[in-house]
């Protein structure tokens, strides 16, 4: 007796939903493009807002900036609730490790004194800078259009509000277990004259009512201070000593470079929009214009007043990243005026 | 029997029809011209009469994340073929003989 083995191939009738297959082709998708592409709430929303009766609850006009299609932007990092979840995860345990390593070692002990000042003075306020990027990602969440954007939006706050834990722990740390660092860095973004500018900076940006100019304007500031703090100010530390600083530090400028991906990836949605490419470009460029010398302006009070702790080149540096964040606006193909 | 001496090798690789390796399977059949890519259930078999190529790049680019090449290891099933080549950045399937 012979037995023939046979696979039989059973065809699904359709691969994927239909709104994709209408988009895609009828091809498996993804479950990043299942939970992202055409989730957007676009009818039946049958009142309007009473604080805004000339749109509708979610409507692309709350920005001047559009897409023709919301969906031409897709996140290149594809995060759909387990990918995001999964790779913060990661990053928060290796910060973890950093900060054990830290305390074993009682590394923060050993900051050099003028170190020790930069952290309190300097980074640690930036619990409140980062809270501010919370509201910030959360209000674009709340009135971008379209899920593949708003998408971003929300994990970009909830990064925000991880990272201002990140600081809060490493502020716990450095003030010996108590929370009196945590409440002088509050004291100084309130009072001190070097975060003034910054705080004006950000809460000027929460009152804007154009989601995408805040997301805009708080980039720019976020290349400014990522560059500096823990980019440029990294190295110095490794030089001068500050190890315990330079191993926090590169944690957060990994996350700024992942941060960087799906930001620049709109960005260039934007500019290569058929219908609104030229409309975007010409308010992209009016928001640079108006925001990037103030945003310089409040990181280089904050540069001189590290400087004033350890002659590290804080405003030297600064300048080296603004020149490299005018070159990445020229990149885009925006028209930047050097101010 | 002289007429069956001109037939083609094919390499050929299978490879577990995953959620991950959905992109890993999309970067091989954009980057080999002359593929010949078969669906079985959970399986998909891929062929070539020449060689195939997998490159780092354009699977990070279709999976949104790093991708080192040993992760090909977890996707094959089974492979007909020589690994002639596996470094960083690309894995090549020939015949070396």
């Amino acid at each position: 007796m012979q037995y023939e083995l046979k696979t039989q191939v059973i065809e699904p009738r359709r691969k994927t939903f239909t709104h994709l297959i209408e988009r895609f082709g009828d091809r498996p998708a993804s479950r990043y493009e299942e939970g992202s592409i055409g989730i957007q709430a676009t009818e039946n929303f049958h009142y309007r807002p009473t604080w805004a009766p000339d749109k509708e609850l979610y409507d692309p006009d709350y920005s001047e900036f559009k897409l023709t299609d919301p969906y031409s932007f897709t996140d290149p990092r594809q995060f759909y609730y387990t990918p995001y979840v999964t790779t913060r995860t990661g990053l928060h345990e290796a910060f973890g490790k950093t900060l054990d390593y830290l305390q074993t070692r009682d590394l923060f002990a050993k900051l050099p004194q003028s170190w020790r000042s930069i952290m309190a003075d300097t980074f640690v306020p930036m619990r409140h800078y980062e809270s501010a990027g919370q509201l910030i990602f959360s209000g674009a969440c709340r009135f971008g259009y379209g899920t593949t954007i708003t998408q971003c939006c929300g994990y970009a706050a909830f990064d925000r509000i991880g990272i201002a834990q990140l600081i809060s722990r490493v502020g716990i740390a450095l003030g010996g277990g108590g929370a009196e660092l945590l409440d002088s860095a509050k004291s100084a973004w309130v009072e001190d004259a070097h975060l003034q500018g910054l705080r004006r900076y950000v809460e000027e940006a929460m009152v804007e009512p154009d989601w995408a100019d805040t997301v805009i304007a708080y980039d720019l500031s976020d290349n400014l201070i990522y560059g500096l703090l823990y980019r440029e100010l990294d190295e110095a530390a490794l030089l001068g000593g500050a190890g315990a600083y330079s191993l926090v530090a590169q944690h957060l400028s990994t996350w700024f470079t992942d941060q960087r991906r799906w930001l620049d990836a709109l960005y260039r949605a934007w500019l290569a929009d058929e219908q609104y490419g030229a409309a975007n470009k010409a308010a992209f460029e009016r928001i640079v214009a108006a925001k990037l010398p103030q945003a310089l302006a409040a990181v280089t009070a904050m540069a001189e007043h590290i400087d004033s702790f350890e002659a590290v080149g804080a405003v030297e540096a600064l300048g080296r990243v603004h020149t490299a964040l005018i070159e990445q606006l020229a990149g885009l193909g925006l028209d930047i005026k050097e101010s | 029997m002289a007429e069956r001496v001109a037939q083609a090798r094919f390499v050929s690789v299978d490879l577990q029809e995953t959620e991950d390796n959905r992109a890993l399977i999309e970067a091989i059949v954009a980057d080999n011209p002359d593929i010949v890519a078969n669906h079985f259930p959970g399986v998909v078999k891929l062929q070539s009469a020449t060689q195939l190529v997998v490159k780092r790049a354009s699977v990070e680019e279709r999976l949104g994340r790093d991708w080192e090449t040993h992760e090909f290891q977890m996707a094959i099933v089974t492979v007909a073929g020589n690994f002639t080549e596996w470094d960083e950045d690309e894995i090549v399937i020939a015949w070396e003989h």
